[in-house]
């Protein structure tokens, strides 16, 4: 409860620097935040051209099965890579001002939703002009997105804690997101594996909201009830147990930064 | 009993911290298995079970030679480095002065990092609005206000990180020897404020090795000698025997 009410104090702070993580990011490039729209878009047209001809494809829209994916999936990506460092690079002001440390990895998310709404326009124009439709089902997916918003950022805890003392994690994490990725449904569906194995599967929490995504605008359907269970209990599960880690490493940044 | 605590700003309980010294701070994955036997370090001991009590209302100079802990003690009553052991309780918001512009943004003009540093010291934007003139104004930057603060000279780095640490309307503030850059008008005019801040009650900790601006705002003054209070008391009593050791 603490944490709230010292978000609620310092909310201006907040604010600002969920500002500079949103205009800072793409500063001094020549085509600014139109690369939040270039980079997903520019994925998708690489993996649409060239995995229909390595895997086997059942889908009807190639193009929008990996579109719903994707863009979701670079929230995620960019939130944690981009993330990680978050404190450390901060260091120079740690060490001289107070301030509740939570507030770079929350700034880091904030932005990055930001940034997926901003990016979704791509999502809504592809789906429009390649007549699959929207259905009601759409409106789950602010509620997804937090959802997903709250996994990473119970992630980002323990990540953006733990790479003060150990800078490795920064490379390290690099890694296992590009392993995540081939491990999560997104060039692929799911049914690809049998039954027997497809359990290992859907222990990544990603791969349940990666098909919630797939389902409310691909499919058109309500995202799986069990699934979103598991992702709400997983993902508040990791966000207290990210913060306790948190509060318990950030007594030493000012010192190990 | 609980009346009675509340009569203190801050609260120093039994405080020890000591930090590790490395010679080689291992700092990757492959230097911690490297130096998994060698990663010498030295635990030096900065405060040793330090208490003190500091009531609201109260001006107090912390005095000692350097290394003595002094800054060590502001950063702990700051929260930006935490004891070993003991406890440190503050009542009402802090404002420190550790070192000047922190967190001030190079590219940023000297206005926009008013509504940045203000906003890390806990401010609103709308408690910011009504300060900015106040703020502006102790700064005497006036036009340099919009220039980028790079192009800033020291002097007016100072000036403006004063100007708004000063006007966040904290009930604590805690000074670390910077009472010493700006010039001379500048200088004044920051005691004058002081004097200012004392008068409406607030509490405020200077660091300082300038005896006679201790000796003239202060009612008290702890002398710090390594890690321990060596002396705690009025001005007139503490500073000669500081002075006496001094010598």
């Amino acid at each position: 409860m603490s944490l709230f009410k010292n978000l609620y104090a310092y909310r201006e702070l907040l604010k600002t620097n969920i500002q500079k993580e949103i205009r800072g990011k793409y500063k001094g490039s020549f085509l600014g935040v139109l690369w939040s729209f270039l980079n997903p878009l520019l994925m998708v047209l690489v993996y649409a051209i060239v995995f229909p001809y390595i895997l086997r494809n059942t889908e009807d829209n190639y193009l929008i099965f990996l579109i719903v994916a994707i863009i979701p999936w670079n929230f995620f990506t960019t939130v944690i890579t981009q993330g990680t460092n978050c404190v450390w690079i901060n260091g120079g002001i740690i060490k001289k001002v107070y301030f509740p440390r939570e507030i770079l990895p929350i700034s880091v998310v904030s932005a990055g939703l930001v940034n997926f709404f901003i990016s979704f326009i791509i999502v809504i124009l592809f789906i429009l002009f390649s007549g699959i439709g929207f259905s009601i089902h759409i409106l789950w997916v602010p509620f997804i997105a937090i959802i997903q918003s709250i996994l990473s950022l119970g992630l980002l805890f323990i990540l953006s804690a733990i790479d003060v003392y150990v800078r490795d994690v920064e490379y390290l994490i690099n890694f296992f997101v590009m392993l995540l990725f081939y491990a999560t449904p997104i060039l692929y569906n799911a049914n690809m594996f049998p039954l027997k194995i497809r359990w290992v599967l859907y222990l990544n929490p990603m791969a349940h909201l990666i098909d919630a995504y797939r389902n409310v605008l691909y499919y058109k359907t309500t995202p799986s009830f069990g699934s979103l269970i598991y992702i709400v209990v997983l993902s508040i599960f990791l966000f207290v147990f990210g913060l306790l880690v948190f509060r318990k490493l950030e007594k030493g940044f000012a010192e190990e930064v | 009993m609980k009346s009675n605590d509340s009569l203190y700003a801050i609260e120093v309980i039994n405080v020890t911290k000591s930090f590790k010294i490395y010679y080689d701070k291992a700092h990757t994955l492959k230097e911690y298995l490297v130096f998994w036997k060698t990663n010498k370090n030295e635990l030096y001991t900065a405060l040793k079970n330090i208490s003190l009590k500091i009531k609201k209302g109260e001006t107090v100079g912390l005095i000692g030679v350097n290394g003595s802990g002094k800054s060590t003690l502001l950063k702990l009553m700051t929260k930006i480095i935490y004891p070993n052991s003991g406890k440190i309780i503050t009542r009402g918001k802090l404002t420190s002065l550790l070192e000047l512009g922190a967190g001030f943004h190079q590219d940023f003009t000297g206005r926009e990092n008013i509504y940045f540093n203000a906003a890390i010291f806990g401010l609103t934007r709308s408690d910011i609005d009504k300060r900015i003139d106040d703020i502006i104004a102790f700064s005497e930057l006036g036009d340099f206000i919009d220039n980028p603060v790079r192009t800033y000279s020291s002097g007016m780095y100072m000036r403006l990180a004063f100007s708004i640490a000063i006007n966040v309307d904290a009930d604590i503030l805690l000074i670390d020897e910077i009472l010493a850059v700006g010039d001379q008008h500048f200088q004044d005019k920051c005691f004058n404020k002081l004097e200012e801040l004392k008068k409406s009650n607030k509490t405020i900790v200077i660091v300082s090795h300038d005896l006679g601006q201790i000796e003239k705002l202060c009612d008290r003054a702890i002398w710090i000698y390594e890690g321990h209070v060596q002396m705690d008391g009025s001005p007139k009593n503490v500073l000669p025997s500081y002075l006496e050791r001094c010598r």
